[in-house]
């Protein structure tokens, strides 16, 4: 029994302990003030070719920046663009890279160990909530104070109030994060619709489709939903790959509900702009797609094609990597949406790209998707940071286009030359024995905060070449076909607390609600009337998408607004 | 009479019968995967994720392995797990099988208190957060201990060493030996520990395997690479992420591809020990049989 | 035997006891001269389990805070909000539901579950062939090394639309389901697959106890003409009852207890509305959106209550009808 008590009187003092323990802790760095830092360690910011520090900086000040990293990356303390950052600013700062599974995990943890935190936060993957709940313990530095220090990103912000309104995420006004802007036009439109050629005029000259010959199979070919029905029924009835089975071509593909490769496009038959959240902004007014009538119409026109079997089942269960498995080897796709078709099938050259579908009442567009080209909580810095002038002028440097360009594919020396072209552009040099593009790119270049945009494409550095054929494609074959007046729902907009708790409380439900009906519905025939409007009541009422749909709203006109939000 | 004399009863003949093809039939059910995974580790990765690996192996290429085995980091996992899996087997061998004993005993002194001293944190956590700042606190962080101590006591196992305990060993010997006025350490160690290897080998299987299997703990504590275990190195080269941070389709592909060859590899190469090991303790399973009440 | 045995031992306790009466304070003093060694056995699992897990419990106060990582749990400046994030989760929609999913996946699991590891152990006890025996039983224990990962990559492969259940059924004259779509099938395909995984490896205590069965028990047995049959009944099964009345009780208690990871990798919108449970609801949360590390903790408070009721329900129950209980 003694033994007994003495054991929880000795629990409950370590326990009080390591509770209190926790508060106060001796302060571990010291900051030194702006004036010191310029007068002692040599500090500039204003010239952003120049060091920042002098060697004296260099050597006394040290920066711990904790980062997780792709498997194939090389530590970043050990990368040439990281040395040369260092020969050009004096900024000394020491990488600490876990993986990406790793960190998901240390996050939280992260935050919740007070003491021992690091400077900053690099590849934090912050969300807006995650950025708002923070500001507001003032646990995250409000950057937006130090603008002074950071010349390249002050310019931007100048001169794109767009991305200006996607970071002022809070709602007092200031930014607490850095973005990574890498503007290619991509990822607006995560599908386009591809089509073997070879199938297809065998489909042709067996009578089978109307209004369409031979020569008409080139890129650019748009079908009629008519046509194309028939032509997926000639792909699913016949042996088209020639292994004497006629069961196992698939006419139509794709992933259902993947961030590409998705059936959205489909959506577009019926001129809906389609998209994973099902909400787009239309003229300026937030819509949902799933409350418009034409949706259910889609619905039931496309679980028609799935219950005759020109959409295989399969492309309601199967990821990405069955998908593309499935592609090598013996032809099975007739059609199917990706991003692109070499990564799809052993011989892209056989698949024309195809405009969009042109539906029954002769709408012809596409899935607008919401994902952002500008991603906002890529770098977030801790309050408590010192000199963190310094750090911020440090970071500020990777704003420049020519940084920018090393810290997404790669340094000069290793993936690019000393020389620039005439242009002034930034010429690639040969790949190693062994090894492919990318792979080098992934080991030299550690990603992050960047700003690639128009300017960058075409005075620094040339886009891949697999970016520019997709480019060349959504120009010609699927951004034409998007109304006037249809933007995305941007998802980097500044909510009220009050609004993100409502966020909170309702939309996975409803999100979750949505995705079990809808394919339901698409794998079992459709929708009837009677059912479609019991969602619609369902939707109005306990899942509240009016008021969802509503707080997206007010933030979106607040977003609009460029004069509204002024930093603070 | 000798048992080998005796003949088997009919009934006793159809119960065989019955047993064995129930048996054949459930080892068919747990051989097809399991040999689904060999072949499956040495064939191409995309044909395995057509669905054409049915019965052999597609387009055989070692270039998984190779991978696997050519990574410094995959032997220094082996190395580092191995130290950590024989340091926990010692430890909770030291303290879960005195406890128990102590438990099994009817005369422990507030023994229902105990009991329930063990119970509450099997359902009552504060949660990572807490938990990691007491390591913290314990300045276990970054140290192999914060994977190693955590795992030397299972609530479950303490209650099977107990169970087994009260069950099988006779209290009549224990009697004895108390009349012969041996102290309770001598009862334990000169008369328990013998008749218990059979609990003893479980509780080292099943806190080894535990230890061997596990990664959590590891991923959290540890920020030095050179001390991870095997499973958290095999984890890191499976885990492709789904990020658009790789930028091209291409190489993000080939991460999949990788990862998914890797997974089945990776079953092979972190099992293999242990199966192979496994023969050897089971022996110690049939050794704790009792033989009477024989003493001195 | 028996007979013979017990004469002795009770003259030695009675001898014992009249000694005994003799001296009361010399009782006391015995009884906790008897108990120092025991607590000493007792002190390093009592000091390991304070230490990792009493210490940290004190984390359960962020269920009646507004928490964020960061904040104090114990100072002036949490912000308590009391049972709010409990009545929160009580009055979603989602609550019902999830609580329903996450019963009845668990016991139908334990029905099955349960049970198996035991008829298998005995099964393979009973075996003629020791050599046989130990063979299956190494056979039985490997897919427990599979990760969690493979083994649902391979579910999927296995039973994918074009996978090989699939192509047998439609050879047979079948046609092709989509399981992995169909709400019915997402239970079976789990508890089926779990099982699979963890007999075998759950078998070895009871291996473990049966080979401790007195042979001399069996010896009798079959004197007096039991079969083989009735000796699994008469003889093993109870050498391993109190084993298996722990394994229930506590099984029982861990009942609601089931993680998040293998439903999350099986899920897929066709199944949602069977698989998603109590787990797998608490981890999508605290990954998007807006962190709340204080719900989770609740949910996970009341996941644990109710395991810890049906632990004391069943304890009960096995004090009441045997004498092999918990406490």
């Amino acid at each position: 029994m003694k033994k007994w008590i003495a054991i929880l009187l000795s629990g409950v003092l370590v326990l009080s302990l390591v509770a209190c323990g926790n508060s106060d802790k001796s302060d571990k760095k010291e900051s030194a003030g702006v004036e010191k830092l310029v007068s002692e360690y040599g500090f500039q910011w204003t010239d952003t070719s120049a060091p920042i520090l002098n060697e004296k900086g260099a050597k006394e000040l040290t920066f711990r920046v904790y980062s997780s990293k792709n498997a194939s990356a090389l530590d970043y303390n050990d990368m040439k663009v990281m040395q040369d950052l260092y020969k050009m600013t004096n900024v000394n700062v020491v990488w600490e890279n876990v993986s990406e599974s790793v960190y998901s995990q240390q996050k939280n943890l992260i935050f919740g160990n007070s003491e021992d935190r690091p400077d900053a936060i690099y590849h934090a993957g912050m969300t807006t909530g995650e950025i708002i709940k923070y500001a507001r313990r003032k646990v995250l530095l409000p950057i937006s104070d130090y603008l002074e220090y950071m010349p390249n990103f002050s310019k931007i912000l100048e001169e794109r109030p767009d991305i200006k309104n996607q970071l002022i995420n809070v709602e007092d006004g200031k930014i607490y994060s850095l973005p990574r802007i890498e503007e290619m036009g991509l990822l607006q439109h995560p599908n386009i619709l591809f089509l073997n050629k070879n199938w297809a005029a065998k489909a042709i000259e067996a009578g089978a489709v109307n209004g369409l010959s031979v020569d008409d199979l080139k890129d650019g070919l748009a079908l009629t939903c008519e046509q194309m029905e028939a032509m997926l029924r000639y792909f699913k009835e016949n042996d088209m790959n020639g292994n004497g089975d006629v069961n196992d071509e698939r006419p139509l593909s794709f992933v259902f509900n993947n961030w590409q490769g998705n059936q959205c496009d489909l959506y577009g038959m019926f001129g809906l702009n389609d998209n994973l959240e099902h909400r787009v902004v239309v003229n300026d007014q937030v819509i949902y797609t799933i409350q418009d009538e034409r949706f259910k119409e889609a619905t039931n026109f496309i679980a028609r094609w799935v219950s005759e079997g020109l959409i295989d089942k399969v492309s309601f269960e199967q990821s990405q990597d069955n998908f593309l498995a499935n592609g090598k080897g013996l032809e099975i796709y007739g059609a199917f949406y990706w991003w692109e078709s070499e990564t799809v099938v052993s011989n892209p050259e056989n698949y024309i790209v195809c405009a969009p579908i042109i539906g029954p009442h002769g709408d012809q567009t596409v899935c607008v998707s919401n994902n952002p080209e500008v991603s906002t909580g890529e770098l977030v810095i801790f309050a408590d940071c010192p000199n963190v002038e310094v750090l911020l002028a440090y970071f500020d440097r990777y704003y420049d286009p020519f940084i920018s360009a090393q810290i997404n594919y790669g340094p000069i020396g290793i993936v690019y030359e000393e020389e620039l072209d005439e242009k002034g552009m930034l010429v690639q040099k040969e790949i190693p024995e062994g090894m492919t593009a990318d792979e080098l790119r992934l080991q030299n270049a550690p990603l992050g905060i960047i700003y690639l945009s128009d300017y960058a494409w075409n005075n620094v550095v040339n886009m891949e070449p697999r970016a520019k054929l997709r480019l060349e494609r959504l120009d010609a074959y699927v951004k034409p076909y998007v109304p006037e007046g249809v933007k995305p729902c941007p998802v980097n907009l500044q909510f009220t607390l009050e609004e993100l708790n409502k966020l909170t409380k309702y939309e996975s439900n409803l999100n979750d609600y949505i995705r079990t009906n809808l394919i339901r519905w698409l794998l079992n025939g459709g929708v009837s009337d009677s059912e479609w409007a019991s969602f619609q009541d369902e939707l109005k009422g306990k899942l509240n998408i009016e008021s969802i749909r509503q707080v997206y709203q007010d933030a979106y006109d607040r977003y609009i607004k460029n004069d509204g939000r002024k930093l603070k | 009479m000798k048992q080998k004399d005796l003949k088997d009863t009919l009934g006793d003949k159809i119960f065989y019968a019955i047993i064995e093809v129930f048996l054949v039939l459930v080892t068919l059910v747990i051989l097809y995967p399991l040999y689904f995974v060999i072949i499956a580790s040495i064939s191409d990765p995309d044909a395995v994720l057509s669905g054409k690996v049915i019965l052999y192996p597609v387009q055989i290429t070692f270039s998984g392995y190779a991978k696997i085995m050519e990574r410094q980091d995959v032997w220094r996992g082996y190395l580092n797990t191995i130290i950590y899996t024989a340091l926990t087997v010692i430890l909770s061998l030291v303290v879960t099988i005195p406890a128990g004993w102590a438990l099994s005993r009817k005369t422990l002194l507030g023994r229902k208190t105990f009991m329930i001293y063990f119970i509450i944190p099997m359902f009552f956590g504060g949660g990572l957060i807490p938990f990691y700042n007491v390591m913290s606190s314990l300045r276990l962080n970054n140290t192999m201990w914060a994977v190693i101590l955590p795992s030397i006591l299972s609530v479950w196992n303490l209650f099977m060493t107990k169970a087994f305990f009260q069950s099988s060993i006779n209290s009549s010997l224990i009697e004895a030996a108390k009349i012969d006025g041996a102290g309770q350490f001598r009862i334990f160690f000169s008369i328990v520990i013998p008749l218990s290897k059979a609990i003893i080998a479980t509780m080292a299987l099943y806190y080894g395997v535990g230890q061997w299997n596990s990664y959590f703990n590891a991923m959290i504590f540890l920020r030095d690479e050179s001390m991870y275990p095997l499973q958290l190195v095999l984890k890191e080269i499976l885990i492709a992420t789904e990020s658009t941070v790789g930028g091209s389709g291409e190489t993000i592909l080939e991460q999949y591809r990788l990862a998914n060859q890797i997974k089945y590899i990776s079953v092979i190469v972190s099992s293999l020990p242990i199966l192979m090991l496994y023969p050897f303790v089971q022996k110690y399973f049939a050794q704790g049989i009792m033989i009477g009440s024989l003493k001195n | 035997m028996e007979a013979t045995n017990r004469a002795p031992k009770e003259s030695l306790l009675s001898r014992q006891k009249a000694f005994l009466r003799m001296t009361p304070e010399s009782e006391k003093l015995r009884h906790l001269k008897e108990n120092l060694p025991f607590m000493i056995m007792l002190f390093p699992a009592v000091l390991v389990v304070f230490l990792f897990s009493y210490l940290p419990i004190y984390g359960i106060l962020i269920a009646f805070q507004d928490f964020v990582p960061g904040d104090k749990i114990l100072s002036d400046t949490t912000i308590w909000v009391g049972f709010e994030n409990f009545s929160r989760f009580f009055n979603d929609p989602q609550f019902w539901p999830l609580m329903k999913n996450t019963f009845l996946l668990c016991i139908y699991g334990f029905i099955i579950g349960f049970p198996l590891p035991i008829i298998m152990a005995l099964m393979l006890n009973a075996l003629k062939s020791r050599k046989m025996s130990k063979t299956l039983h190494t056979i039985f224990i490997a897919p427990h090394f599979i990760s969690l990962v493979v083994l649902v990559g391979m579910l999927r492969l296995f039973f994918g639309r074009y996978g090989l259940v699939n192509n047998i059924a439609v050879s047979l004259g079948g046609e092709r389901i989509s399981y992995f779509l169909e709400a019915s099938a997402f239970r079976p395909l789990y508890i089926l697959s779990s099982n699979w995984q963890d007999f075998g490896w759950s078998s070895v205590i009871y291996i473990a106890a049966l080979a401790n069965v007195d042979h001399e028990q069996h010896e009798a047995a079959i004197l007096d003409g039991a079969t083989r049959f009735q000796r699994i009944i008469h003889v093993d099964l109870p050498a391993i009852m109190p084993m298996v009345s722990v394994m229930l009780i506590m099984s029982i208690g861990g009942l609601m207890g089931v993680g998040y990871e293998k439903a999350l990798l099986m899920q897929t919108d066709g199944n949602l509305a069977v698989s998603e449970l109590i787990s797998t609801y608490v981890y999508k949360r605290g990954l998007t959106g807006v962190p709340d590390q204080a719900y989770a903790t609740a949910i996970g408070s009341f996941n644990s209550l109710i395991n810890l009721v049906l632990l004391i329900i069943a304890n009960t129950m096995a004090r009441k009808f045997s004498e092999n209980s918990l406490w």
